[in-house]
């Protein structure tokens, strides 16, 4: 499958990543709406900025996936063709995917306890930060292994 | 044809079994549980309890789970004993089930103090369905609940019993709550969100004897204090089940012993879950860990060896992540620091934020993280596989803390920065 990786040089953190992530992940995809929604949504990729490079990171959709095994609420799945699969609704944020995660990549929402992550942009089956990224710092191409 | 029997269908059990399946079409897999429900989330009988989900929510794996997957489930069936030499399971009604491996993922069962009155209706330990229902019939005509012993397990009860509007009271011996998973300054934090949300926390007794007619109505503490209540919880802990393995030559400490493939001391017999005492990196000795994650991974792992695939597993690690009214905490490992290891630590009270780290010559061996939980998981993993992090001990509790601290270490097979 494909998965996202990162050219931590060419990364100039200007966080359009995060921008359009959260956007594409509001109920309206629309940034002057989404902005004034209830409960803004938070985008699932973050970019840490770092002395010289700076270093992106959303779910890794890895092949081991100590998420799915930590998850007590039977929420997450993973799927060889699709990645990670997860279920909002049957979240109960318990935050085990938070503790096992060796990437930090998933983050907790504590406003509607739910875990934020990367769905590869499964409505469009085409990651909004990869697409938007201007300087072609993310790619979105097939797994190294 | 080859036959799996699976004591237990828990976490440990149903990942065995449907880890199995996915390898071997073939194969028999019979699973076996005392309970009357199919395969559910056991974790979430506490918030269940609170009301925070219904009960549809709790279902792990439904029948047609089974079906599909060519499981047999005998519920409500409890094996009385192993007869190893024979390669079969003998049912408490004496039926014998033959296997060619058989699965010990029988779980543990909460400790029960021994005092008067114990047995009566009305005294709960909180480990399953029934013990979730059995409490909330008893709302109506309960205004008090008493909750012994400090643990995890017992506050997460008090936690749901109190979103239920009932008065709590939890009865605690030592002065600190969460002694197994906390050191003192987290626990203390914890203790001072319980109580301003209502929970009334008893330090320095401990229950004597329970009064009531049949029905539970007090407690009697070994201060001469009584409490009147309805719905008496024990969480002392669990102890793992391992009846089965006393008279059939199964090796057995606190937990039946198993190697890096689960297997016991009998080659076609495993262990998996809460009764399995496994290799511990972090303690660096054998330990039972008995926590749902472990418990899944140990189920792939039994699956592995049976298949002939033989992975080896890595070892299980106290870990636990819990959040007592909006106040998330998350520890692994080691968290009070023994002699000899050292401790890094950041606080802001005012705040609630507290990260704290343990370590012994430059390998992480614990750490609690309060309110800010973010990217502990990255400090798990550094620990499971003893990396020395003196290149960036100075950065271990930096509020920006992330993932591309760690690259230059090199422990990370996957790619992620180009």
């Amino acid at each position: 499958m494909k998965k996202l990786y990162y050219n931590s040089k060419k990364c100039t953190a200007c966080k359009t990543c995060e921008i359009v992530c959260a956007i594409g992940h509001s109920p309206s995809k629309d940034l002057y709406t989404a902005v004034l929604e209830e409960n803004v949504a938070l985008p699932s990729v973050r970019v840490y900025v770092g002395q010289e490079e700076n270093y992106p990171m959303a779910c890794r959709h890895c092949q081991d996936h100590p998420c799915v095994q930590a998850c007590i609420a039977a929420a997450l799945k993973y799927d060889p063709q699709e990645g990670l699969l997860f279920d909002q609704e049957k979240c109960v944020g318990c935050w085990m995917c938070v503790m096992v995660c060796p990437y930090g990549a998933v983050r907790p929402d504590f406003r509607d306890s739910k875990s934020v992550r990367c769905d590869l942009c499964v409505d469009i089956k085409d990651p909004r930060c990869a697409k938007n990224c201007p300087t072609k710092a993310i790619l979105y191409v097939e797994e190294k292994r | 044809m080859k036959r799996v029997v699976i004591i237990g269908n828990s976490a440990a059990g149903i990942s065995c079994a449907e880890a199995l399946r996915k390898k071997d079409k073939e194969i028999k897999i019979t699973i076996l549980s005392r309970e009357d429900y199919t395969g559910y989330n056991r974790c979430l009988i506490s918030y269940y309890l609170a009301g925070d989900i219904k009960e549809d929510k709790l279902v792990y794996k439904p029948k047609k789970f089974y079906s599909e997957n060519d499981i047999e489930l005998l519920l409500n069936q409890k094996a009385g004993r192993i007869d190893s030499k024979k390669n079969q399971v003998v049912l408490e009604d004496k039926t014998r089930i033959d296997y060619d491996y058989l699965v010990l993922a029988c779980g543990a069962s909460p400790k029960l103090p021994e005092i008067k009155g114990i047995h009566k209706k009305g005294v709960f330990g909180f480990r399953t369905i029934s013990d979730a229902k059995g409490m909330l019939e008893l709302l109506p005509i309960t205004q008090t609940a008493c909750v012994l012993g400090g643990g995890l397990i017992g506050l997460k009860a008090a936690y749901g019993l109190k979103k239920r509007k009932i008065e709590v009271k939890v009865i605690v011996k030592s002065s600190q709550i969460l002694s197994q998973i906390l050191d003192k300054e987290s626990a203390e934090m914890c203790k001072r969100r319980l109580v301003e949300n209502g929970i009334e926390i008893v330090s320095g007794s401990q229950a004597q004897e329970i009064i009531g007619e049949g029905d539970c109505r007090a407690v009697k503490l070994d201060s001469g204090k009584v409490i009147a209540a309805s719905i008496v919880v024990v969480g002392k802990g669990v102890k793992p089940n391992i009846e089965l393995a006393e008279d059939s030559g199964i090796k057995f400490e606190e937990g039946v012993l198993v190697d890096d493939y689960m297997r016991t001391n009998i080659p076609n017999i495993y262990a998996a879950g809460d009764i399995a005492q496994s290799y511990d990196p972090i303690l660096e000795k054998t330990a039972v860990n008995a926590l749902w994650p472990n418990a899944i991974e140990q189920g792939l792992i039994v699956a592995a060896s049976i298949s002939g695939e033989n992975k080896k597993y890595p070892g299980s690690v106290g870990m636990n992540s819990v959040e007592f009214f909006g106040l998330p905490v998350i520890s692994f490992g080691i968290t009070k620091t023994p002699d000899g290891f050292e401790e890094i630590a950041l606080k802001d009270i005012r705040q609630d934020i507290y990260r704290k780290i343990v370590l012994k010559n430059n390998v992480i061996k614990g750490a609690v993280f309060v309110k800010k939980i973010e990217n502990i998981g990255i400090l798990l993993k550094l620990a499971r596989l003893k990396v020395d992090v003196s290149g960036i001990k100075d950065k271990l509790l930096r509020p920006d803390f992330n993932f591309s601290f760690t690259k230059d270490l090199q422990y990370d097979k996957e790619e992620v920065y180009i």
